[in-house]
């Protein structure tokens, strides 16, 4: 059972500090901390998550750039802890709208009253903002959203979460709004994350997509609601032994699923007939329903590279991607990265001429490329080159010493596995009711690497 | 003011407690529940704000929920340092357990369990009782765990009021929150209990499946790690256990997947039909990979669980391999860990892909990373013989790009591939010749002058090459020094041609006469002796073949793995350690033992958890202390029995046989005290105590390496002490790589440097290795491991010399909490520590039994213990030629005693 939950701020002040057992100290968060930081000052490493000082385990995950740390004495899952912690932020983000140092100092009256209910004497009670309603009185005070500095998506990414930039709605689920009327609405977010890494030829090695159908419902009273995805849509590699089996399935239209799960709140009773969902979405964002694809799909991007060498002490890089989704579809915030090699030591870069949005930049710390693109437009092809400067003579062999590419990108109203939802009907309580309903797709690179 | 919470934190310039003792009076609502918040805002930074503890409690009685939860936040920190107000808040607490309102009940109940004070404990239990049975499940579902917080503070009390049976009948609640709490509650009880509370009954069973269809996703993970300890009858009860189970392998929680695999893993073991089995593995595939698709943080929890059911049940992900292909963003944990599970999964039919991987991974640029791609590679040649050739030609490609750590990376696995396959692939040795002066780091280093030591005859130059090395042999670390040696030797035998035999002549010299390092000079001795009078038997003896290696590098001990695999889904499984290596309840109660002499000499501990929680009265801390007594208690009778444990592997003759002189890594009896913990020694674990063995002292030690680079060069001495124990021979210690743990016996010699003065148990020792700051700890010396094996004396030497002692040399003293039950358990007890029994006689109700024993230089001591059986107080008398020692020894027999 969990003995502590905290919450860090980057520097590792302590902004949330609950007891629940009182068998671990309270130097907890300080020794923490600095196992954390001398982690990663002793060679560049990452703490795990999950690691145990001096008898304490103390579990981990970073939210929004705060460390949400749990402590235990006992041999307890830790699966179960690290989710508890992502599940904590999900509620308390459910309640203050906005998650962040700000609003967590702001509301600590609230965010203590939750954590109470959330955790009794280390076990947990529940992490459903529905239910946790009918137990929390104090009111939460809103922080101005917009005076924080944009949670971009690729920021988003990096924090390694789940959360994604479609549902980057900075409001309460329990605040009324300043009218005091609250708009019935409900959003439906179909969020991938894609994963190619492309062979020095362009061959595709791997690809895979991590979808998740996210809802965030501000409807009153909790209809009932029905989802309904392609009919096609099947789940398993029928009769595939392996990943790399992709025989026949490609290009047929069909949308396969090596695996996928549900919230609990799903009933999946006509999800084998006519692949519908129907559930009573409580409060809060949740997954309805995350889902795998190791079927092949069409890359967004293809990436091109060209090294070639000029003089024992220079070379030039030519780096070109292509966009290949419909030109109706603009992707943004693309990064291009390559690592260059370690002796490099000046680089000058020429855009493409008429190139806007466009910026390029040579990172002396990590020897690191960086292009990156406001937007791209489908169809298009963009181009920069690269010539570098080298401090030594290379060792013949720049191709081994440079890259591979890696790209990222946020592309809305695109999904590469074409899961769709068809509809999404709300049990209607009069003729007037229609709220509104907002599907969104949105389609971001995980790991998106080319090799060269 | 803004009106946020925030404003709460500001300071005035007034007295800050004055003013809001005055507004904590005000006769104002609102006010009163600002002044409230500005007391928790205070608390939670840390500030004192006990002195209002009647302040605040007066604001406890109110209809406000949002102000009454803040009082009772309040009381949980504070009641502990104010036992005596906090029975002011008892009324209200038991008003408030009967109020119409469930919430408030709940909230009433709730707290009072937090509250760590005996007085109230009492007060608890009606309400307890009340809440148990309320008609709404909140109220239950609270009251549930509040039994388990009452069992914590109050075992005894728990049972008399018979809250356990009101606990087990919730298990049958309608409500499944209720279930979950009651089972978690039973669950926690009977891990403490050393009684069957909590049994899994085929009833229990198949009414917690059934709660398990409704739990809250937190609930069912408490209810399928309470089953996973039910052991079905036979394989159709397991069968239909996992049918039931299986549908919780699509739940979008983590923690219900894992546990729902760790329950059906369990019951597989007991399903004969490989059929089922087969498709049970098929359906658990999909949810195992789905897990690499969370956060990363849970992605590492998974895959070290993967990693224990690959290696059980291997076919499970055996095509699912391109899964654990590194992403280009993976935290380094998870690349580290997908590393491991590659090659684990690597086979004959996909080694082309994952080398291809490897490849790619070995030019990356995070360095820790590449350095394990490439000893991957090296170990796929030795695990896949098919494939060996095609990793050396990745590893050589690899050395081609000339980056230094890669190729001193390369070169130490590709001994091992030597190693592996004799005589296979020597035409590579060129090209690692290559590289020669480009390798500074000790294992490359060693491993290029294995090499060229085990191919002498195969390399032209293999003089010339070794020779490079000597000039600065001195300044080479040992590990180098080593090699170097035994190559020399090698080169030696295979060519003993002139050159060579000087380099002989001058390693020998360096290794005997110039060096410090006792392995060294050993192994030079050996040499030298085997070369002067027999050089076939030299031959024989360094040139023997040697066993063929395979890699086990990461493989598990396989009762190890089953105990692990039994606690998949728990830290055990991430940490890859049994639970009792690291959950610390076990830990606490040892340290209660050695807490007086850490106190002495180990400054570095005021560092550790349990200092802390004892100094400042900031509230956590004091509830800390609250936990004490409780935590004493199981401590109480396991502490001692961990010392004639001890004794009796370490001083039984007869059965010396069976305790093997190189422990295992993780002892089988009781773990050795922590003297330096891995907080102190920047990661270096250092736990040793005394024992005696065989007749002689041994120091047995054990190092842990938690730090991230592996150390070597191990060395130890001790400062003068009053018995002159010093070490008999060199510390063994191998290279001890990071994450793993060595044990060792290190003979102690009496009587070397003995400390003038007067006699103490004190023993202070300095371990220095290779890459850290050397290491000052203290250690105890129980006076009875110096007890000889020959102290027992006839009856007629006993009386004499008890005669011939003068009267001043007889010291006595009583140990009043020491009680002897039996006079046989005693006496066979106080035998394994070297003290014989001589002679009993009874004396009004009292037994008096004598005894002797004797310490090294014959010194002998004449014991006469005075007792009324099962009745506590001992009185013990001595007589010696040495009695300014009989305080050392009253010790050690209090100690032996009380056990």
């Amino acid at each position: 059972m969990i003995s502590q939950f905290f919450v860090l701020s980057q520097r590792g002040d302590s902004i949330v500090f609950r007891d629940y057992r009182g068998d671990v100290p309270k130097g907890s968060a300080e020794i923490f901390f600095r196992k954390v930081k001398f982690w990663k000052e002793d060679g560049g490493e990452e703490a795990p998550p999950v690691f145990n000082v001096d008898g304490v385990n103390y579990f981990h995950v970073k939210v929004v750039g705060l460390l949400f740390v749990a402590t235990s004495r006992t041999n307890l899952s830790p699966s179960l802890v690290l989710e508890l912690l992502q599940r904590i932020g999900r509620v308390i983000k459910d309640y203050l709208g906005v998650l962040n140092e700000d609003s967590l100092r702001k509301n600590f009256v609230l965010v203590y009253e939750l954590l109470d209910e959330v955790i009794d004497f280390g076990y947990v009670q529940t992490t459903s903002t529905e239910i946790l309603k009918s137990y929390i009185f104090n009111e939460p005070i809103m922080v101005d959203a917009g005076r924080l500095p944009p949670l971009g998506p690729a920021a988003m990414f990096m924090q390694g979460t789940k959360r994604m930039p479609g549902t980057a709605i900075t409001q309460s689920v329990v605040a009324n709004e300043p009218g005091g009327r609250k708009r019935e609405e409900i959003f439906v977010d179909i969020i991938e994350k894609i994963s190619i890494t492309f062979s020095s030829s362009g061959y595709i090695l791997t690809s895979e997509i991590d979808g998740t159908i996210q809802m965030k419902s501000y409807l009153t009273g909790n209809p009932e609601i029905r989802l309904a995805l392609n009919e096609d849509l099947s789940i398993g590699r029928a009769g595939g032994r392996s990943v790399y089996d992709y025989g026949g399935s490609a290009g047929s239209g069909a949308v396969i699923l090596d695996d996928c799960n549900f919230h609990e709140s799903v009933h999946l009773d006509s999800f084998d007939v006519d692949r519908t969902l129907t559930l009573v979405p409580p409060d809060g964002e949740f997954p309805v329903m995350n889902y795998r694809i190791t079927q092949e799909f069409k890359p967004p991007f293809r990436i091109n590279t060209l090294i070639e060498e000029a003089g024992s002490l220079k070379a030039e890089v030519i780096l070109k991607i292509r966009a290949e989704f419909p030109s109706d579809i603009t992707a943004n915030t693309i990064l291009v990265q390559m690592p260059l090699p370690t002796y490099t030591s000046r680089v000058s870069f020429e855009l493409e001429p008429g190139a806007v949005g466009q910026t390029t930049d040579f990172k002396e710390s990590n020897k690191r490329l960086e292009w990156s693109l406001k937007k791209v437009l489908g169809g298009s092809d963009h181009t920069l080159r690269a010539k570098l400067t080298f401090s030594q003579e290379s060792h013949g062999n720049i191709t081994k010493e440079a890259g591979p590419v890696s790209m990222t990108f946020t592309i809305p109203m695109y999904n590469p596995s074409r899961l769709q939802v068809k509809y999404l009907q709300i049990a209607k309580k009069s003729k007037a009711y229609n709220p509104y309903r907002w599907v969104r797709y949105v389609t971001q690179a995980n790991s998106y690497v080319a090799r060269i | 003011m803004s009106g946020h919470d925030s404003k709460y934190f500001s300071t005035t310039k007034k007295g800050e407690i004055p003013e809001l003792k005055e507004e904590l009076n005000s006769q104002y609502k609102d006010k009163r529940k600002d002044a409230v918040k500005k007391v928790i805002a205070a608390m939670t930074v840390g500030k004192d704000v006990s002195s209002l503890f009647t302040d605040v409690v007066n604001c406890m009685q109110t209809e406000n929920l949002e102000l009454k939860k803040l009082v009772y936040l309040y009381l949980i920190n504070y009641a502990k340092s104010q036992p005596d107000l906090a029975i002011l808040a008892v009324n209200t607490f038991v008003k408030d357990s009967q109020d119409p309102n469930p919430l408030i009940r709940a909230l009433a109940v709730r707290t009072m369990g937090c509250i760590r004070v005996d007085k109230i404990t009492e007060y608890l239990c009606d309400p307890l009782q009340r809440c148990l049975k309320d008609d709404d499940p909140y109220v239950r579902k609270t009251a549930a765990i509040c039994v388990a917080k009452l069992y914590d503070i109050n075992a005894e009390l728990v049972e008399d009021r018979g809250f356990l049976d009101a606990l087990k009948d919730l298990i049958s609640d309608n409500n499944p929150m209720v279930v979950a709490n009651a089972v978690a509650a039973l669950a926690e009880i009977q891990e403490s209990s050393s009684r069957p509370i909590f049994e899994i009954t085929s009833h229990t069973l198949s009414k917690l499946l059934t709660a398990l269809n409704e739990c809250t996703e937190w609930g069912q993970v408490f209810i399928l790690d309470a089953l996973s300890k039910y052991k079905a009858a036979d394989a159709r009860e397991a069968e239909n256990i996992v049918e039931r189970v299986t549908p919780r392998l699509q739940h979008a929680n983590c923690a219900v997947v894992l546990s729902a695999v760790k329950m059906i893993l369990q019951q597989m073991e007991l399903i004969t039909s490989t059929d089922v089995v087969r498709n049970l593995c098929k359906k658990m595939a999909p949810p195992l990979v789905t897990l690499l698709s969370a956060e990363p943080e849970i992605q590492y929890v998974a895959l070290r669980n993967i990693n224990l059911i690959v290696q059980k049940r291997p076919t499970i992900l055996a095509h699912e391999i391109k899964v654990f292909f590194c992403k280009y963003n993976d935290p380094i944990y998870v690349k580290m860990e997908k590393l491991e599970i590659m090659i684990k999964l690597a086979s004959d039919r996909n080694i082309d892909q994952v080398l291809l991987e490897f490849k790619e991974y070995a030019t990356e640029v995070d360095v820790d990373f590449v350095r394990k791609a490439v000893r991957a590679i090296g170990r796929c040649a030795i695990k896949l013989e098919r494939a060996a050739e095609r990793c050396i030609s990745v590893l050589l490609e690899l050395i081609k790009i000339k980056v230094n750590y890669v190729v001193q990376e390369a070169i130490i696995v590709i001994k091992d591939i030597f190693r592996r396959y004799p005589n296979t692939y020597e035409s590579i040795i060129a090209t690692l010749c290559e590289s020669l002066d480009t390798l500074d780091e000790p294992e490359a280093k060693a491993s290029m002058i294995w090499i060229i030591g085990e191919y002498a005859e195969r390399i032209d130059n293999a003089d010339e090459l070794l020779e490079s090395f000597l000039e600065s042999f001195p300044e080479e670390p040992p590990q180098v020094q080593l090699q170097l040696l035994t190559a020399t030797v090698k080169l030696f035998l295979k060519k003993p041609t002139e050159g060579p035999q000087q380099m002989i002549q001058v390693v020998l010299n360096n290794a005997t006469v110039e060096t410090d390092n006792p392995d060294l000079r050993d192994r030079a001795y050996i040499y030298w002796r085997l070369l002067s009078t027999d050089p076939e038997a030299a031959k024989d003896v360094v040139l023997a073949e040697k066993p063929v290696i395979s890699d086990d590098s990461n493989q598990l001990d396989p009762s190890l793995l089953d105990e692990l695999l039994s606690n998949i889904a728990t830290l055990s499984s991430v940490y890859h350690k049994p639970p009792e290596a690291f959950v610390t309840r076990v830990k606490t109660t040892q340290r209660t033992d050695e807490e007086e002499y850490a106190d002495a000499g180990e400054q570095g501990l005021s560092d550790s958890p349990a200092r802390v929680a004892e100094s400042g009265a900031s509230p956590p801390a004091s509830a800390a202390h609250a936990q004490h007594p409780a935590a004493r208690q199981p401590a109480a009778p396991a502490a001692p029995a961990a010392l004639p444990d001890l004794l009796d592997l370490g001083m039984d003759n007869s059965n010396s046989a069976i305790v093997s002189v190189d422990q295992p890594a993780t002892p089988a009896g009781p773990p050795l005290p922590v003297l330096v913990p891995a907080s102190t020694g920047q990661g270096l674990q250092i736990s040793a105590q005394l024992i005696r063995r065989d007749g002689q002292v041994f120091y047995s030690m054990m190092f842990e390496n938690n730090t991230q680079v592996p150390l070597d060069g191990f060395m130890i001495q001790f400062n003068k002490n009053t018995f002159g124990l010093a070490a008999g021979g060199p510390l063994q210690v191998p290279q001890l790589l990071p994450g793993t743990s060595a044990s060792t016996l290190l003979p102690m010699v009496l009587f070397q440097n003995i400390s003038p003065g007067p006699p103490s148990t004190l023993l202070q020792v300095a371990v220095k290795n290779n890459q850290q700051p050397v290491w000052y700890f203290t250690d105890k010396i129980y006076f009875h491991v110096l007890f000889t094996e020959d102290g027992r004396m006839e009856r007629s030497t006993f009386l004499e010399t008890w005669k011939s002692l003068p009267d001043s040399n007889e010291v006595s003293k009583d140990f009043p909490a020491a009680v002897i039950n039996s006079v046989e358990v005693t006496l066979d007890q106080l035998a394994l520590s070297n003290m014989f029994f001589i002679a009993k006689r009874k004396h009004a109700n009292q037994e008096v039994l004598y005894l002797s024993a004797k310490i090294p230089r014959g010194i002998p001591f004449l014991i006469e213990l005075t007792a009324v059986i099962g009745t506590p107080g001992v009185k013990c008398a001595v007589k010696t030629p040495s009695p300014e020692m009989a305080p050392l020894f009253f010790e050690v027999v209090e100690t032996l005693l009380k056990s």
